[in-house]
């Protein structure tokens, strides 16, 4: 019941701001900034392992974003494929002599900096394997600018997903440390050169339950979480920061899974403890498409990691919970995210225990039992739908009927199965994490423009 | 609602541009002249004096248009070299001056294919040529000018109303126009079409802006277009590297339409 009162509460806050949203995507003019002085210059970071099938496109797409000034540093993390090779050859790049590297945060050794002045926003660093945050750190390293974006080299920006999100910042530059923005499944879309040419729903059923999953959490979730400053996660897929204060927090931390969630946490922490004014944001209308894991093998490795990454970071963190030194995030977000999300497994199966018992000692009654399930699942679902409202109010991405029953009809299968899915892989990541395995587990990746083929033949 | 209407008379019109080229190549003559006479202001019997004073000189064949605005006639003088039809005009401006006294005709005239080919590009031009010409000369369309009017702009831009609005007004200048909505298949255009010019966006789908500009000079085609900049970027830094990169001219959005004409005729001149 307590975990419905917490969700419905972020859902209204959610509300009261989509009419604000609303009328700033339509109404504001980010046109007119996107060639403008004024606006702060930002660094792309694009970790990239093993990314020789979609980088070339990927990159293609960020170094065509409607801003005006920026520089994409994409860095190879030790791919065994060709990764390097290809980036080289497309764009004809050469080893700087003399990398200008700072050393702001630790991280290993780079092997070379690849340049080519014809591409003269283009920058591939070379380093040997690290994980995702080393490679981080070392883009922010070599970053020239006050800004710094990381984005997956998995995933699509849209061309005005930039200017959108700078516009957000320069509201009040002072305050702001982070925006994160709206990630959205690309499965299913026509795409082409680098952009999304068509929207529709994936056809597959996996990333279909995350389709409808991602809609819920990023809509129904984030908007009311930024509206209270109690983010906890800006998606590790597209988020923007402020340098300064991400140096100031030592950089990502390696080694683990969860560096997108970790960051956030220490910049929470971080501005908490020197008592400053700070805003950690949710720009919905910057968005950014990603690939999501069509078999159920990858999708399962990908939640287990997940689930590793935010226990790890909840017992590195335990300190702020409950504890009103760290205001909204101490009280609210650290004790949700405890409870409610990393818990909720064990909850699920205790209550799940106690009503066998219950039914086996004779002591409920099946209609107690069904009215209870309905409670359950009509609230769950509400808040689908609900997230499904935002997003037509909003942003009206879905024109076909069509895709909108599959929609509803997804929402409601998803609490048959999906769901209990879910918190098995949650505690499988957190088993996981108990003996110490800690692989990244693997992510095959297709090239957009097979999957854009696919997309269209069918 | 603006440019549905432009178009749909542009279309009336290019009827009329087709039926003057039809019946020039149904004479079967190598030469033809063709004159433009503006008479706006003029009495509303102006056609019958006109085809009088054609109709008086034994010998010669003549087929009269009444052009886009009232009181202004397209006549085609089948077989007739400049000279003979300048002498044409002249007379034309004369006889009509004695009977409407303080009147003032303009007019526009050439013979093809002296100066050049008849196609209706050159018909619209030397129509509008009329009304940018303040004196009362009679105006022989120059080589020149029929080159210029039959200049190929592509135009390459993301945004489809701003992508229609260049296309109509660059038409209505006389250009021929081609329009592109991302870097590569402009790129391909620029190959297979070979414009004189080219009007870009520098923000396109599918490769950024300077390396662009860049491959548009190492195009495989006997004389790299024009390139004139047409953007929102205003990144002074931008603006000076596209200079470097022999860009012609850049043009910041919002844009002045008149400027921008202006900017596209010196650049083709």
């Amino acid at each position: 019941m307590t975990v419905n009162v917490v969700y419905f509460s972020i859902m209204a806050f959610s509300f009261r701001n989509i009419m604000t949203i609303f009328r700033r995507a339509a109404y504001s003019k980010f046109n007119t900034l996107s060639g403008s002085e004024l606006v702060p210059s930002i660094s792309l970071l694009v970790p990239a392992y093993n990314e020789e099938v979609t980088v070339i496109e990927n990159v293609k797409c960020l170094m065509t974003l409607n801003y005006p000034t920026y520089e994409v540093i994409v860095i190879n993390d030790g791919s065994s494929d060709d990764t390097l090779g290809v980036l080289r050859r497309e764009f004809g790049l050469d080893p700087l002599p003399n990398p200008e590297m700072r050393n702001s945060i630790d991280c290993q050794t780079i092997n070379a900096v690849y340049h080519n002045p014809q591409y003269p926003h283009l920058y591939v660093i070379d380093k040997p394997n690290g994980g995702k945050a080393d490679s981080l750190n070392a883009g922010i390293n070599l970053s020239h600018y006050p800004l710094i974006s990381s984005i997956d080299a998995d995933s699509l920006l849209e061309k005005d997903a930039l200017i959108r999100m700078a516009r957000m910042y320069m509201e009040n530059p002072e305050e702001t440390v982070a925006i994160g923005g709206d990630v959205r499944i690309a499965n299913g879309c026509v795409i082409e050169n680098g952009a999304v040419k068509e929207v529709s729903l994936p056809r597959k059923m996996w990333p279909m339950f995350q389709a409808v999953e991602y809609l819920k959490a990023f809509l129904g979730g984030r908007i009311g979480w930024s509206s209270i400053n109690g983010l906890i996660i800006v998606s590790g897929a597209f988020g923007l920061f402020r340098k300064d204060y991400v140096i100031a927090v030592g950089g990502y931390r390696g080694g683990y899974p969860g560096e997108d969630m970790n960051i956030i946490i220490k910049l929470h922490r971080y501005m908490l403890e020197n008592k400053l004014k700070y805003r950690i944001a949710f720009c919905p209308e910057a968005v950014c498409w990603t690939q999501a894991p069509d078999t159920y093998r990858i999708l399962s490795n990908q939640r287990k990691r997940w689930g590793r990454g935010n226990l790890k970071n909840m017992i590195e963190n335990y300190d702020m919970a409950f504890n009103p030194k760290y205001k909204v995030m101490g009280l609210l977000t650290m004790p949700y995210n405890i409870i409610f999300e990393a818990l909720n497994p064990y909850f699920k199966i205790t209550g799940l225990l106690a009503l066998i018992g219950y039914t086996m000692l004779d002591m409920t009654h099946w209609r107690v039992l069904a009215v209870f399930w309905l409670i359950n699942f009509l609230s769950g679902y509400l808040l689908s739908v609900g997230a499904l409202l935002l997003e037509e109010l909003a942003f009206k991405r879905f024109n076909k009927i069509s895709d909108l029953a599959r929609m509803m009809f997804y929402s409601a299968i998803k609490f048959f199965g999906y769901a209990q899915l879910g918190g098995l892989w949650r505690i499988q990541g957190h088993i996981q994490y108990l003996r110490n395995n800690n692989s990244w587990g693997t992510m095959t990746r297709q090239s957009w423009q097979e999957k854009s083929d696919t997309a269209k033949s069918a | 609602m603006m440019p549905n209407t432009t178009l749909e008379s542009r279309q009336e019109q290019t009827s009329l541009y087709q039926e003057i080229e039809q019946s020039v190549k149904e004479t079967g003559l190598e030469v033809s002249g063709v004159l433009f006479i503006s008479c706006a202001g003029g009495p509303s019997y102006m056609e019958t004096q006109v085809r009088g004073i054609l109709e008086s000189q034994p010998g010669l064949t003549y087929k009269v248009w009444g052009g886009e605005e009232p009181g202004s006639f397209f006549i085609l003088l089948p077989g007739q070299t400049l000279d003979a039809v300048h002498f044409q005009g002249l007379l034309l401006k004369q006889r009509l001056q004695e009977i409407i006294a303080d009147f003032d005709p303009r007019m526009t005239l050439a013979s093809f294919p002296e100066q050049g080919e008849l196609t209706q590009q050159v018909l619209i031009q030397m129509e509008d040529s009329v009304k940018h010409h303040a004196s009362g000369e009679i105006h022989i369309f120059s080589r020149e000018e029929v080159q210029a009017s039959r200049s190929r702009i592509l135009i390459v831009e993301g945004d489809a109303t701003v992508r229609e609005f260049l296309e109509i007004r660059l038409q209505m200048q006389g250009y021929e126009t081609a329009v592109a909505d991302n870097g590569l298949s402009a790129l391909d255009l620029m190959e297979s079409w070979k414009p004189d010019l080219v009007l870009t966006e520098l923000n396109l789908y599918g490769i950024d802006g300077l390396p662009y500009i860049h491959h548009i000079q190492q195009l495989n085609v006997a004389e790299a277009p024009k390139i004139v900049v047409l953007t929102e970027q205003r990144v002074e830094q931008t603006i000076s590297l596209c200079f470097q990169n022999g860009v012609d001219d850049y043009i910041t959005k919002p844009f002045s339409p008149v400027e921008l004409d202006a900017r596209i005729r010196r650049c083709i001149h």
